[in-house]
């Protein structure tokens, strides 16, 4: 089966180091917010954990950021102006997701170097890479300090709103990794995404392509 | 009758200090006086006579003994007792026509005097809360004379350390639990955290933190070792709402105005606070979060104006609890005391505004307010992760959670059916 090499190292070093953070901020969240409901930790641990592990994906944020804004690896990243031409592929593809998979019916999406994700992928990374997790990480820097960013603070409406829109954003990805990773399955085998992940190389058959 | 009786009996002890001043027989060694001045001896050779007194217009009576030898000891002995009444002369006196309608008249009529030496002091007390009081006409607010005797007074200063006078006087139960405390023990007394003169609400300002950080200023350096967001919880929380363990706790809701950057100060004349609380109370029990978001609509009326907020604190529900003050030893360190769902700190909730004589002016909120979606906007700036969580929130993570392990589960099933239902058809076809 040819091979194509579409996750190079830097990718894959942000990738799993970002998975992993990001179930250890969902676990530390849960115990952050729930304290009491159950019990892995105390909150201090929980707490301190959730600050220094955020910092750690801060900076493996700037690692995917710096990589894609000075290669040419950005293409993947880059959106389709045609709004007809993405909402036909984004049906076609989830179509796939919703119908056709089921009776195997070949993945609509052709992966190459660069155009690694489907329309649908293209669409929701776009809006969780350059929005909800810059938001998050700003959300949580400003509640790491509260008294250092009083005036920040105050600006967006208080410690109250900006604790919420963290939330907001803990609960969408609480629902959107199990999600993500079991996409990440959908491939031609079970692991054939998850080993690309790890390898770079993503297998290409003829009638499969992407999934997660 | 009584009046007359006091006349001759003050011109008999001036004719006997005449008499022993004559006959060089030193009357006031006798009285205890020996270090005062002739004048104050003439004074004391009466005013030393115990039970000495006069009756005043109410039926009160105003004592009019000195003790020599304790006035002598006193630091006013060195101004003598014409300073402070210099009114008196021997040709008027006694000033029996002086009209006095109680002691307590009387008593504030005198401060005057006192401001003529102590002015800077006296300016410190008029911003007092214990000046507003009187102003307001509370009859046992203290003033000069209530808790510095003006015969005896020492360079010490008024507070006695093994009884608490003169502040235990009025605030008696307020003294034996500190005296119990940490700070007690020690020996510390009520002007180190509550200053003598300018004595202010304890739960208005930053007077109290600041005399807490005044003796330990290494505090936050102390907390930030082990404390996250230290600053900020010196910010919410009153020292006492942890460095008192057992006591209930409560958060105070303050109006706080964003650009002065000051608690909300209700104006003389202009109950706007009282008004609009009281009538929403009226509608029944204590405020819920719609009645706190109109509140701030009302100190907020151009919608784009949102200089006044609600600002929360966490301190102890009595007063008298913040002065059983304890060992660090013994202070709660269990985050979860507060960041719980249910914390036994967030089941009381008041919302204040300062008073125009400067105390608080409080009422009831209904703890859902600090859970209330609502409350987003009103009560914008005071939250304790997980203590008072949104439950609008917990719905939806719930929702989210059960989603993300939902839809895959039910994609999974589906998958399966799928392919048995097509292998069964391929195998029909096969055969």
């Amino acid at each position: 089966m040819p091979r194509i090499y579409v996750h190079p190292l830097p990718v894959r070093i942000w990738h799993w180091i970002n998975a992993l953070g990001f179930v250890a901020m969902l676990v530390t969240g849960f115990q952050i917010r729930y304290i009491g409901l159950f019990d892995l930790m105390s909150f201090r641990t929980a707490v301190v954990l959730h600050n220094w592990i955020g910092f750690v994906l801060i900076g493996n944020f700037f690692i995917w950021l710096a990589f894609y804004l000075f290669t040419d690896k950005i293409r993947v990243y880059h959106p389709e102006l045609s709004p007809m031409k993405h909402f036909r592929a984004s049906f076609r593809q989830a179509m796939f997701y919703g119908y056709g998979i089921f009776k195997g019916d070949p993945n609509p999406h052709h992966v190459s170097v660069y155009q690694k994700f489907n329309s649908m992928q293209s669409m929701s990374y776009q809006v969780i890479m350059l929005m909800l997790v810059p938001l998050q990480f700003y959300t949580g820097v400003l509640l790491w300090d509260v008294s250092r960013f009083s005036g920040m603070i105050d600006v967006l409406g208080g410690v109250r709103v900006v604790d919420t829109a963290h939330v907001l954003i803990f609960i969408f990805f609480a629902g959107f990794i199990p999600m993500h990773i079991y996409l990440a399955t959908l491939g031609h085998t079970r692991m054939a995404h998850i080993r690309s992940m790890l390898t770079g190389y993503e297998e290409v058959e003829e009638e499969h392509g992407a999934g997660a | 009758m009584q009046g007359r009786s006091f006349t001759r009996l003050a011109l008999a002890a001036l004719f006997a200090v005449a008499g022993a001043l004559f006959l060089g027989q030193g009357a006031g060694r006798a009285a205890g006086i020996a270090n005062s001045n002739k004048v104050d001896q003439q004074c004391l050779a009466c005013h030393s006579i115990a039970g000495m007194e006069k009756e005043l217009q109410g039926g009160e009576k105003l004592s009019l003994h000195v003790d020599g030898a304790k006035f002598a000891k006193s630091v006013h002995s060195m101004i003598g007792c014409a300073v402070c009444h210099g009114s008196v002369t021997l040709e008027n006196h006694p000033p029996s026509k002086t009209k006095i309608p109680s002691l307590r008249e009387y008593s504030i009529e005198r401060t005057k005097v006192c401001a003529s030496c102590h002015g800077e002091v006296l300016k410190l007390y008029q911003g007092s809360i214990h000046a507003a009081l009187v102003r307001d006409g509370n009859p046992v607010a203290p003033i000069c004379t209530d808790c510095h005797n003006p015969h005896t007074v020492k360079a010490k200063g008024a507070y006695d350390t093994a009884t608490g006078a003169p502040c235990s006087k009025c605030h008696g139960s307020v003294f034996d639990a500190y005296a119990a405390s940490v700070h007690g023990k020690a020996g510390l007394d009520c002007s180190n955290c509550h200053r003598a003169h300018d004595v202010n609400p304890a739960t208005t300002g930053d007077q109290l933190k600041n005399a807490c950080l005044g003796c330990h200023p290494d505090a936050l350096a102390a907390h930030e070792i082990w404390l996250p967001n230290a600053a900020q919880h010196f910010e919410t929380v009153s020292c006492p709402a942890c460095h008192v363990p057992g006591a209930k706790r409560k958060v105070d809701l303050r109006l706080y105005d964003n650009v002065t950057k000051q608690s909300v100060a209700e104006k003389e004349g202009v109950p706007q606070f009282d008004n609009w609380v009281r009538s929403a109370k009226v509608k029944g029990g204590d405020l819920d979060a719609m009645a706190l978001y109109s509140l701030l609509r009302e100190f907020n009326r151009d919608p784009t104006d949102n200089k006044t907020t609600l600002r929360g604190r966490l301190e102890l529900s009595k007063g008298i609890d913040a002065h059983r003050l304890m060992a660090k030893s013994q202070a709660i360190r269990d985050c979860a005391r507060c960041h719980q769902q249910g914390a036994d700190a967030f089941q009381s909730v008041t919302v204040s505004i300062v008073g125009p004589d400067g105390r608080p002016v409080r009422y009831g909120a209904k703890p859902e307010v600090l859970h209330s979606i609502v409350s987003m906007d009103s009560v914008s700036g005071f939250y304790a992760i997980g203590g008072t969580r949104i439950k609008l929130l917990d719905w939806l993570l719930v929702l989210a959670v059960m989603g993300g392990i939902g839809v895959p589960i039910g994609h999974m099933t589906v998958r399966w059916l799928f392919k048995k239902y097509a292998k069964k058809i391929s195998g029909k076809e096969d055969s």
